[in-house]
């Protein structure tokens, strides 16, 4: 036990002291704020294709008016009667395109065509569809005799709140969107998180080989006290790092909305968050009657998405939510660290690395695509109960329900199996770490490692 | 006197090849033991056996009279034939970690490497990472890393491969230092240079089987096979038939010596009476063949036990 300790200090204490990992800890929130920042910016400002463009019209069914109030940006000339003089211009860059519609039935607008040099982006194409379908829908209803006032005020929105009641009774206000967000963030982290700091013990291994240390070490520590002291001391280097940042981004938050509020300027990083949302939808610019402006309701939303979501935040389960993440995190990245831990211990190169890894990150992947697709949609579907199971993706898939509310009984059995599987795979791990270090010499292969095991 | 470790029948096998055959040895309290072989002999497989790194399959292993365990490795430094420290640590650090792990509290610790640190004249280099240090001050760090501890028994696998001749010769005074405060030492070596002037004991290994055990004088004693040197300080004729000289050689003081096999027929004193009659005879001794000799002649002999 004393030698765990011996070994966990060093790993510690080397990697805390080190200049890098001090400097990261402080500008890696600040260099993920900035990512973030970057990403919202070009989303909204050079994201969008804001080329004014000139497009011949060929509008076979003059009942719709097209060449009325295009979209956004667009600028319709009548085509030449001449189609291939028409194509000339397009592949000239006289016009950006050439739309030509010539349905005469507009129930049923499956003949139209878009001639670019280029190809158009999703974005623009769905603009353009529902742009045209807008107008043959004002058209059908204007046949049924509705005049255009009519129909805007004939448009009907729909906003459902949730409510969620507890088994004690009790009705609260709460968010699907906010739950997926955070769920998905957390799994994020622990995704990342498995991949940072196992591989950390993965090198740290491999050093202690090829520098020719570990046989001294071993001569005094029993290699499994020697792979346990040193996962458990990365561990706490990760933890270190965690509670450093939620410090750091405590303080961040605080400090700038204080700043924010008392200048009176806060609105403008909530409107540019807005925009990017709208951005993302991709709908912003090109909208149905081409004259929606994203900016001018922009703060108005915002302040409405503050709402919104300020009830549902305060009721989360932030204790549960926590505690599952911190045991998740911790119950998968010593399982995952074991693995890693007994690479690092076979190989003799960095190169020789990629071989053994495939089979560590499979499942790890493999749970992050799950977690995406179906734990999202379904949180308590049967595919997210069964992989919030399984030891090698319940990490991040449990995560992903924890904002969702699981049953006691299910995180319990959950973690169970996770806490069993890594007494499990730290056995098996530490067969091959003991032979491993002392092997130098030929690459190993998968039947070498099984030997080991054995 | 006791014996601080012993190995009783130890078999060792990796897969198909058997490494260690049945080698016993037992290593006297305070004595210097050297275990000689070719590379590839099964030195290291009987050194990590005697420092708990690895069991072997069968037979025993005492410390100090108790079966070996894990916790003997406390009374144990070890320094294996493939060294190395951690780049990125300074020397103090390294030192103190290396001396926490065989059992030393934190502030015993921290003055054994301030007394070894200044015993070796490296207080300067203390805060110096390892990276940044010279390779054969490196190799001093290696040597005081494995003896802070003060242990009972210090189990050096080639001590001396790799380190330049000035750390050697200091390493080996440090090993005769260690000696007389009453540390054992136990080293493997397939050079000859230091084992005559270091060892008290000595086995030699090879292919896995112990072929030869005994103190040093002993085993040359057993060497001795009736050769004489006889020397003159000119070349003399030799006319004597049969026995005529085994070998010729000059000496850079010009003394020339030759080498005599004698038997029951040509004695000792036959040779003697005999060289004095050719001309100023002023070299007469035994040969008694030297370490190297009998362990270059041991293992060409394909490694067949030898009874002392």
């Amino acid at each position: 036990m004393k030698n765990i300790f011996v070994i966990f200090k060093r790993e510690y204490l080397t990697r805390v002291k080190n200049k890098t990992f001090i400097l990261m800890t402080f500008l890696a929130p600040l260099l993920m704020v900035g990512f973030y920042a970057a990403t919202i910016y070009i989303a909204t400002e050079t994201g969008d294709d804001n080329r004014s463009k000139t497009v011949y019209l060929t509008d076979y069914n003059p009942t719709l008016m097209l060449s009325n109030n295009p979209p956004a940006n667009y600028v319709f000339l009548p085509a030449p009667s001449n189609e291939d003089s028409a194509i000339a211009d397009v592949k000239s860059g006289v016009v950006f395109g050439w739309l030509k519609v010539e349905d005469r039935d507009v129930r049923v607008i499956d003949s139209a065509t878009y001639y670019t040099a280029e190809t158009p982006s999703l974005v623009e194409m769905e603009g353009l569809k529902s742009w045209i379908e807008g107008k043959a829908n004002k058209h059908q209803f204007a046949k049924l005799g509705l005049r255009e006032s009519q129909i805007d005020s004939a448009q009907s929105s729909c906003d459902i709140v949730t409510k969620e009641v507890s088994n004690s009774g009790d009705v609260q206000e709460s968010s699907s969107a906010l739950k997926s967000g955070i769920g998905f963030a957390l799994a994020f982290m622990i995704y990342i998180f498995i991949f940072v700091y196992g591989s950390m013990v993965m090198r740290s291994a491999m050093e202690e080989k090829t520098n020719r240390i570990v046989e001294v070490i071993v001569s005094s520590v029993k290699p499994f006290d020697l792979m346990m002291g040193k996962i458990l001391g990365v561990a706490a280097v990760g933890l270190t790092q965690f509670v450093a940042w939620i410090v750091l981004a405590v303080g961040l938050v605080f400090g700038i909305s204080a700043l924010f509020l008392n200048s009176g300027n806060g609105m403008s990083t909530q409107e540019a968050v807005q925009k990017g949302i709208e951005a993302r939808t991709g709908m912003a610019t090109v909208g149905m009657d081409g004259g929606a402006v994203a900016g001018e309701s922009g703060s108005g939303v915002a302040r409405d998405l503050a709402a919104e979501f300020t009830e549902p935040l305060s009721n989360l389960p932030y204790f549960e939510i926590i505690a599952v993440f911190l045991l998740f995190f911790v119950g998968g990245y010593l399982l995952y660290s074991s693995f890693f831990a007994a690479i690092g211990s076979a190989v003799n190169q960095e190169s020789d690395v990629q071989q053994f890894m495939m089979p560590v990150t499979l499942p790890l992947v493999f749970g992050f695509v799950i977690a995406q697709t179906v734990a999202l949609k379904a949180p308590h579907g049967a595919m997210a109960k069964l992989f919030s199971m399984i030891p090698l993706t319940s990490p991040i898939v449990m995560v992903v329900r924890a904002p969702f509310g699981v049953p006691f009984g299910e995180l319990a059995l959950s973690f169970g199996l996770l806490v069993l599987m890594f007494v499990l795979m730290v056995w098996l791990s530490s067969r091959i770490y003991r032979i491993g270090i002392l092997s130098y010499g030929k690459k190993p292969t998968w039947k070498d490692l099984w030997k080991w095991l054995r | 006197m006791s014996t601080v470790i012993e190995a009783i029948n130890v078999c060792k096998t990796f897969g198909e090849q058997r490494v260690s055959k049945n080698i016993s040895l037992a290593v006297r309290e305070g004595s210097i033991y050297g275990l000689l072989g070719p590379n590839g002999a099964g030195k290291t497989t009987l050194i990590r056996m005697l420092s708990t790194i690895t069991q072997p399959d069968s037979g025993e292993i005492r410390f100090r009279g108790d079966d070996l365990k894990d916790v003997h490795a406390h009374q144990m430094g070890y320094m294996p034939e493939e060294r190395g420290l951690y780049k990125k640590m300074t020397v103090a650090e390294q030192l103190l970690f290396f001396a926490e792990l065989r059992g030393l509290s934190n502030r015993d610790a921290k003055a054994a490497v301030k007394h070894w640190l200044q015993r070796l004249d490296m207080m300067d280099w203390a805060r110096k990472k390892v990276e940044e240090i010279s390779k054969g001050m490196a190799q001093k760090v290696q040597f005081v890393s494995c003896v802070l501890h003060n242990p009972k028994l210090l189990i050096l696998d080639e001590p001396f491969s790799g380190f330049d001749p000035v750390n050697a010769d200091l390493i080996k005074d440090l090993i005769l230092e260690l000696k007389r405060g009453g540390t054992s030492v136990i080293f493997s070596t397939h050079r000859m240079d230091n084992v005559e002037s270091l060892c008290d004991h000595l086995a030699i290994i090879h292919k896995g089987e112990k072929v030869l055990d005994g103190s040093v004088s002993e085993i040359r004693r057993n060497h001795f096979t009736g050769m004489y040197d006889v020397g003159y300080h000119e070349e003399v004729v030799w006319d004597l038939g049969e026995a005529a000289p085994l070998s010729m050689e000059k000496n850079s003081d010009g003394k020339v010596v030759y080498r005599f096999q004698t038997s029951e027929v040509f004695t000792p004193e036959h040779l003697l009476s005999a060289a004095m009659l050719k001309g100023k005879l002023v070299h007469y001794t035994e040969h008694i063949p030297s370490i190297h000799e009998i362990f270059v002649d041991t293992v060409s002999k394909g490694g067949a036990p030898i009874a002392l």
